[in-house]
């Protein structure tokens, strides 16, 4: 971990990747510009403010900025587009109507709208109840399509620039932290669900999923 | 100072895997615990950031035109999700400032009315004095017209009750003397006026004598003496009750007069 100053006043803090443990050497990414990180940040940030003030168009800029992320997780977790297509214009519309409680001390706005659909993603594969079907039916196997027109807009590469370092830091923690955080996160299962699944204590799972977050943490950036 | 437990359960938080009373405990120590909360925004920025790890799958362009339309239909929405807590205190303000204006009007309105109900009771007061006055100049009045009435009635009655008799001479030297009697028997007393009765020698009186069938003999009404001009008016109240008068009589008796009539009788009436 890094310190360093772009300006005299704001120190940001700079994650270096790391090769996982069990492999000395590993392809790293080029280190993310955090300066862009923090500007993207608020800019989405004073696109919520716009929205707030019934800016549409603000809302149709934040559309392009985060749709394609969202879009792409709620896919993911519920494996039905039509599901994918409700949840997503449901957070749009949510975060239209909310954007002026939304409180930058709280987290990003990607952080935000990234709960927001996780959690509606998650609440309808429970009310399908066929969670274990679906983690079956999509996982890892699912291949990532394509931003047909849009590879060199600056969203889709943000994107897929980030994407990359997330992939590569879930790829550096231990198999069994990977797993499990993945089954809470995309698979909405609880605590418990997990520990059957892995046949295994919950003090243990608890533990796994704490140490596997943490190193998350420390390796990718503050904010996205 | 945050201690493992609390990371753990910052961790569990941030991917959404703390539930029911665990959840409900965990917040309520966030909401007082700054170094807490700040360490589990992070966490929740590091879950947010999985995210991205998903397969990357591209939205139908017609989401978005679907999202702007979807805003379009429902404006009203932006009302129904108004941040209504923010404006609080400028509601209760202006709650205030209504509820103090409304007061102000009452105060004032109520302040008109006690001022003329004072003016009205005043007059009421006022109004009530003089109805008193005239109801008692009214009751002296009546009064007083009563007891005009009654002493009316009683003047009436008086004079009904009263016996008027005229005496007539039964002497060749009294023809010309009119006397008249007046008798009132509640009172038990007379009037007799007199003239042109004869004078009478010094050694001589007239006596008045009242007849009562109730006794044998007239009633002793009292004596009297003419002087020269003849002209006398005399009040006699007999010396024994008197129930009916039956006539009046004088008889021309020795002086001082006598208990029982021994002289001529020279004036009687019925």
């Amino acid at each position: 971990m890094l310190l360093v100053t772009a300006c005299p006043f704001v120190p940001i803090r700079i994650a270096l990747p790391r090769c996982p443990s069990d492999r000395p050497v590993c392809m790293i990414p080029a280190a993310t510009d955090q300066s862009d990180d923090a500007e993207r940040g608020r800019e989405q940030a004073r696109l919520l403010a716009a929205m707030a003030r019934g800016d549409k168009s603000a809302l149709a800029r934040l559309y392009d900025s985060l749709s394609g992320p969202l879009y792409s997780l709620a896919f993911r977790v519920t494996n039905n587009t039509a599901d994918a297509q409700d949840i997503v214009q449901d957070v749009f519309l949510q975060m239209w109507h909310k954007a002026s409680t939304y409180d930058t001390g709280r987290g990003s706005v990607f952080g935000w709208a990234t709960t927001l659909t996780r959690n509606r993603a998650i609440d309808r594969i429970r009310l399908r109840k066929r969670r274990t079907e679906i983690l079956a039916e999509s996982g890892t196997d699912l291949q990532p399509a394509p931003f047909p027109g849009e590879q060199d807009s600056a969203a889709s590469l943000w994107v897929q620039e980030k994407a990359g370092a997330v992939q590569l830091a879930l790829a550096q923690l231990a198999p069994d932290q990977k797993q499990a955080i993945e089954l809470a996160f995309f698979g909405g299962l609880t605590q418990a669900q997990i520990a059957t699944q892995f046949n295994e204590p919950l003090g243990t799972i608890k533990a796994r999923i704490r140490r596997g977050l943490l190193k998350l943490r420390e390796t990718l950036p503050a904010r996205l | 100072m945050i201690t493992e437990h609390q990371d753990e359960l910052a961790t569990l938080h941030a991917l959404g895997l703390l539930e029911g009373a665990e959840k409900n405990a965990f917040e309520t120590e966030l909401a007082a615990n700054a170094e807490l909360r700040a360490l589990t925004a992070s966490l929740g920025e590091t879950s947010a950031a999985i995210s991205l790890a998903a397969p990357q799958v591209v939205p139908p362009a017609a989401l978005k035109a679907r999202l702007l339309a979807a805003v379009d239909e429902r404006p009203e929405a932006k009302i129904l999700n108004f941040p209504l807590l923010n404006l609080a205190p400028w509601a209760l303000v202006a709650t205030l400032a209504i509820a103090a204006t409304w007061l102000g009007t009452q105060y004032i309105t109520l302040r008109k009315e006690n001022a003329n109900l004072r003016s009205e009771r005043q007059l009421a007061e006022v109004a009530y004095k003089l109805s008193q006055n005239q109801l008692a100049e009214r009751s002296l009045l009546a009064e007083s017209m009563i007891n005009d009435l009654g002493n009316k009635l009683r003047h009436n009655e008086d004079l009904a009750r009263l016996k008027v008799t005229a005496l007539a001479s039964l002497a060749g030297n009294t023809k010309e003397a009119q006397v008249i009697a007046v008798w009132d028997p509640e009172q038990q007393t007379g009037l007799l006026t007199m003239e042109k009765l004869p004078a009478i020698a010094d050694t001589q009186d007239y006596q008045i004598w009242i007849v009562d069938p109730a006794y044998k003999n007239p009633v002793n009404g009292g004596v009297f003496h003419i002087s020269a001009d003849g002209k006398v008016a005399l009040a006699f109240k007999p010396d024994q009750p008197v129930a009916q008068v039956a006539a009046f009589a004088i008889s021309l008796e020795k002086k001082g007069g006598v208990p029982k009539a021994e002289g001529p009788i020279v004036l009687l009436g019925k």
